[in-house]
């Protein structure tokens, strides 16, 4: 028992706005399923648990620097597009200038004597939860 | 209508497909404690009584165990060192110092926490760090014998037996936080939950989707990239590496992990030690002690055990996983130079 639209041959109108409604519905799709910012990152510079500064730094253009005075041991930030790293700190350990430069989500720069942290997220997927070093 | 159904119900179908980012993020907390970063992260319902609860435990062990707090329990300690006085302890602090003194037992000559003396000379307490003087180090050597660390757990009190004497609990307090951590947030229902104690990974439970967490290793030489990345279940990832902390003096680096028989920092051959345990003591204690040990006697001292296994990367740039760990790991770094290579029993 055959249905009636299978034995016609030729399509209908109705068949267009179906076809269309498709096209339609999947280029809306497209958009909506679209990742926000594919390489949105932000650095959040806290200290003391405190937030003094934030950058995205995919729409940073020129480089740029902070100056954090109020920290136990002065230090000043260096921001260029797409990273961020501590240029140069009074504290006595050196560890957080000795990082270097950060970019990606999810990295760190740590300065303990100052308990100041640099951190980074951003909207692409990590390919991990933790980093253990 | 029968020709629009399927059309619509795809409609239906599809807006499942829309991601769902709400319900992945989870309760956190970020602080500062034992003189690092701390993070603890709960990805189950509910996390946040959780979170806070593992705040308080952390702090409250931070007053116990810190050297540098002249309140704590290991300042009591400390202080009375030579002057033959048994120093009551919380029975918790008296089975940390036990555990201390079986690792160092077990492979002597590379693990002591009473190392403390001579990190002092070379100003990594105080973070001015400096080349101490021959004079200054000997002196400090000279204080350094676990074995003159007294313990007795049924009284819950110990003793230093030489005037001078430190004990410094940095190579293995996280390890036993983590453990504390992690018994307060199972405590308040926590299932799944990561606890960063500056760089010693806990897993607790697996991902919200059954999965395991995937931790990476960072590579020691960039320590922008990872080495490898682990898939980790209840278990703890510690790593020790000269990479973090040290200074230069006259074009000469120095880290921080003192070999207890020299005095110097460790120079064994390795660049990092990660060590993978269900116990998270036992793997921040190894992967000092282990560090400073090399690679040849890391893995004989592992061959010797099934509680742990390990990532070694090694001054020539080879990374041995041990077999345990084959399954679940992916190397990360063979663009940088790096080799890979499996270790069996």
């Amino acid at each position: 028992m055959k249905s009636p639209a299978a034995e016609r041959r030729r399509p209908t109108p109705w068949d267009a706005v179906v076809a269309l409604a498709v096209i339609a519905f999947a280029v809306v799709l497209i958009v909506l399923l679209r990742p926000t910012q594919g390489s949105a990152i932000t650095a959040v510079v806290t200290l003391d648990g405190e937030p003094v500064a934030q950058y995205r730094l995919d729409q940073v253009t020129q480089p740029e620097t902070l100056t954090v005075d109020e920290a136990p041991y002065p230090l000043t930030i260096s921001i260029e597009p797409g990273r961020i790293c501590i240029d140069h700190s009074d504290c006595p350990s050196q560890d957080c200038v000795n990082t270097g430069w950060i970019s990606r989500s999810g990295q760190q720069i740590i300065c303990l004597p100052n308990r100041l942290v640099i951190s980074l997220s951003g909207s692409e997927d990590e390919e991990f939860d933790a980093v253990t070093g | 209508m029968k020709r629009f159904l399927p059309f619509l119900l795809s409609i239906v179908l599809l807006a499942g497909c829309t991601p769902q980012q709400a319900a992945t993020e989870p309760a956190q907390v970020q602080f500062f404690a034992m003189d690092t970063l701390m993070s603890i992260r709960v990805y189950n319902e509910g996390g946040e009584d959780a979170v806070q609860a593992a705040r308080q435990e952390v702090e409250r062990l931070d007053k116990l165990l810190s050297r540098t707090d002249a309140d704590s329990t290991i300042s009591a300690l400390n202080s009375h060192a030579g002057d033959g006085t048994m120093v009551s302890l919380e029975p918790e602090v008296t089975q940390l110092l036990s555990f201390a003194k079986s690792v160092s037992e077990l492979l002597p000559g590379d693990f002591d926490i009473t190392i403390a003396p001579v990190m002092d000379a070379w100003g990594f307490t105080t973070e001015e760090r400096h080349v101490p003087s021959e004079e200054a180090l000997s002196a400090a050597m000279a204080l350094v014998d676990s074995s003159l660390l007294t313990v007795d757990e049924s009284a819950s009190a110990a003793r230093l037996e030489r005037a001078g004497m430190e004990v410094d609990l940095g190579a293995i307090a996280k390890g036993f936080t983590a453990a504390q951590a992690e018994a307060v947030l199972r405590e308040n229902g926590a299932t799944s939950a990561l606890l960063d104690l500056g760089g010693n990974v806990t897993a607790i439970g697996s991902k919200l989707d059954g999965t395991a967490w995937q931790v990476a290793v960072k590579d020691p030489q960039n320590t922008d990239e990872a080495l490898c990345v682990l898939s980790l279940t209840d278990q703890t990832a510690s790593t020790s590496g000269g990479y973090e902390r040290y200074f230069e003096e006259d074009g000469v680096t120095y880290h921080h992990i003192i070999d207890p028989k020299t005095g110097y920092p460790a120079d064994s051959g390795l660049r990092s030690v990660t060590v993978i345990s269900s116990n998270h003591m036992l793997a921040d204690a190894l992967s000092t002690a282990l560090f400073v040990a090399g690679p040849e006697e890391a893995l004989d001292f592992w061959r010797s055990r099934d509680d742990f296994e390990l990532v070694l990367c090694t001054d020539d740039n080879r990374v041995i996983v041990t077999e345990g760990l084959e399954a679940g790991y992916r190397p990360a770094g063979e663009d940088r130079g790096y080799t890979y290579e499996i270790a069996r029993r």
